[in-house]
């Protein structure tokens, strides 16, 4: 579904920022994409969308190339949630701002209407379809731009940073949309600073580091490898950690821990 | 007198808006150090707004209750004074460089040439932020070239430079790198011991760091207000800080009888970490 073969990339009049990244992702996959700031990912993020196109190298979108196909019909491929939702969000209601992509769309008035009435729903917004985007708390303008591009149905989703600035409980809101989009046959990409949340929904991590690819393994086998965490400025979560210090195999998320931990000793039983 | 005093502040925007702030009453002391908590849509950023000056403003006024700095409410300061009592920075720092500044130093001096201060205090004044804030190996850049980590140490030295009794920062380290992360908020902990500093934060981490008083907002009310145990107790924390895996994993454990009932659940790695070993050496 997407292929990125011996990427890089400059800006004009600039030194290379990514340099021969190669990497594929299938249908149902989480890629988690980490590295310090400036590593490459938002760069990598905006020519998986087509929105900038490789110096060399090719990225292939669901069978597009997106050298040379249109962006708009790569974004009808791939949608992506960038980090300020500011950035993407342009009209005057919520509705609007959702309908705006199935409006484009070769599909009937109605399929338009159930999408949308969909996208508000999954991402609990239906009593805000009046409101100004922009009126609402940040939380929900992430959702808003969530919902515009889970209206288009693409077959990829980018999204950048999407946990930032939501609580508990609209990360596992976005959690749950995301395992929802997994299980449906998308792939996703994230970029993420949040390794508890890399922990919780990706099924590999790709890392960069100074525009290379450092990493493209499963989470716990990246989590383990104290020089690529280094290398690309990551906390591993803290299970992993926690199991490493107590000499456990490592593990990554509570139930697994619990599983591994050693049986009390007697004094610590129930009676 | 309080530096900022909070009087049963109700405000919401628009004639007809819901309350954000709802009866909201806080006292803040020259030099503390107060983490405002809250889940989001709580009230933080609006709070931040009214702290650092920028509300009341024509159409934006309070349905009850007043905010005073220094004994007065703010829209009676002239704008000069008010720069130089309170500087604000907010979550995305490229809307706040000014766009008059080719390079970093530019941008840094900017305010202080506004207030039309000698030249040598200007530059002895930019030489303590642009060490305070790690910039001087940045002095020469675009603003508008840094990377978002660089951006916000030079908007929190574009604040600082302005010698504000009071630093507000709206989630100051939202997309850090962790290095990065610590990296800023080791020099905001370092600010002279006198400047008062207000974060506001949906995250526990960078409150832990620097401040020394945490303060919960819930719907537009102060729910807790004390230390960080304090707030992480209060029903309404697990909605916006979540449970941390490490309590998590002792909580699973605990349901199973395999974790003295008795025992504090571990709220932090160092914590769990310590508890653990000392029930494996038994």
């Amino acid at each position: 579904m997407l292929k990125v073969e011996g990427v890089a990339y400059h800006y004009p009049g600039g030194a290379d920022v990514l340099a021969d990244v190669t990497f594929s992702a299938g249908p149902g996959e989480v890629l988690a994409l980490v590295g310090r700031n400036g590593a490459g990912k938002s760069t990598l993020l905006r020519l998986l969308n087509g929105l900038r196109k490789p110096t060399r190298g090719t990225i292939t979108v669901d069978g597009m190339n997106t050298a040379d196909t249109p962006v708009h019909l790569v974004s009808r491929a791939i949608g992506t949630v960038f980090q300020a939702p500011e950035q993407q969000i342009f009209n005057a209601t919520v509705r609007d701002e959702v309908m705006f992509g199935p409006r484009n769309l070769p599909i009937p008035p109605e399929e338009r209407e159930r999408r949308v009435a969909e996208a508000l729903a999954r991402t609990r917004l239906e009593a805000f379809g009046k409101h100004h985007p922009l009126d609402l708390d940040q939380a929900r303008r992430r959702f808003v731009a969530l919902a515009s591009v889970l209206a288009t149905g693409p077959a990829a989703l980018l999204l950048d940073e999407p946990q930032r600035g939501l609580d508990a409980r609209n990360a596992a809101l976005l959690e749950e949309i995301v395992r929802a989009e997994q299980a449906a046959g998308r792939c996703i990409v994230i970029v993420c600073h949040d390794m508890e949340f890399v922990a919780r929904l990706a099924t590999r991590v790709i890392a960069l580091a100074e525009g290379r690819l450092s990493a493209d393994l499963p989470p716990l086998a990246f989590f383990t490898d104290p020089a690529l965490t280094a290398q690309a400025s990551v906390e591993a979560p803290d299970m992993v950690r926690l199991s490493t210090a107590l000499s456990l195999p490592p593990v990554l998320d509570p139930a697994a821990f619990a599983a591994a931990w050693p049986p009390l000793p007697p004094q610590f039983r129930k009676s | 007198m309080a530096l900022i005093d909070v009087r049963a502040l109700s405000f919401g925007y628009g004639a007809a808006g819901p309350l954000v702030l709802d009866r909201l009453s806080l006292t803040i002391e020259a030099g503390e150090r107060v983490a405002i908590l809250g889940g989001n849509g709580s009230g933080k950023t609006t709070l931040a707004h009214w702290l650092a000056g920028w509300l009341p403003r024509p159409g934006m006024e309070p349905r009850g209750g007043e905010m005073l700095a220094e004994g007065r409410p703010f829209p009676q300061w002239s704008a000069l004074d008010r720069a130089t009592a309170v500087q604000f920075v907010g979550q995305v720092p490229m809307q706040q460089l000014s766009g008059f500044a080719f390079t970093v130093y530019d941008e840094i001096v900017f305010g202080p040439g506004n207030l039309g201060l000698p030249a040598e205090e200007i530059r002895a004044r930019a030489e303590a932020v642009i060490e305070a804030c790690n910039l001087r190996h940045l002095l020469d850049r675009d603003p508008f070239t840094l990377s978002g980590g660089e951006q916000q140490r030079l908007s929190i030295a574009a604040a600082l430079v302005m010698r504000p009794k009071i630093l507000v920062l709206d989630e100051p380290t939202g997309n850090f790198d962790p290095e990065s992360r610590d990296s800023l908020l080791d020099q905001i902990r370092r600010l002279p011991a006198d400047l008062t500093i207000v974060l506001c934060d949906v995250a526990l981490k960078p409150a832990l760091a620097v401040a020394h008083r945490f303060v919960l907002l819930d719907e537009g009310r102060i729910v807790a207000d004390g230390s960080a145990h304090d707030v992480f107790r209060h029903p309404a924390a697990a909605a916006v800080f979540g449970v941390p895996a490490v309590a998590e994993a002792a909580a699973l454990l605990r349901a199973a009888g395999r974790w003295p009932a008795a025992a504090e659940l571990p709220l932090t790695l160092a914590a769990a970490t310590a508890l653990f070993r000392e029930a494996a050496a038994c």
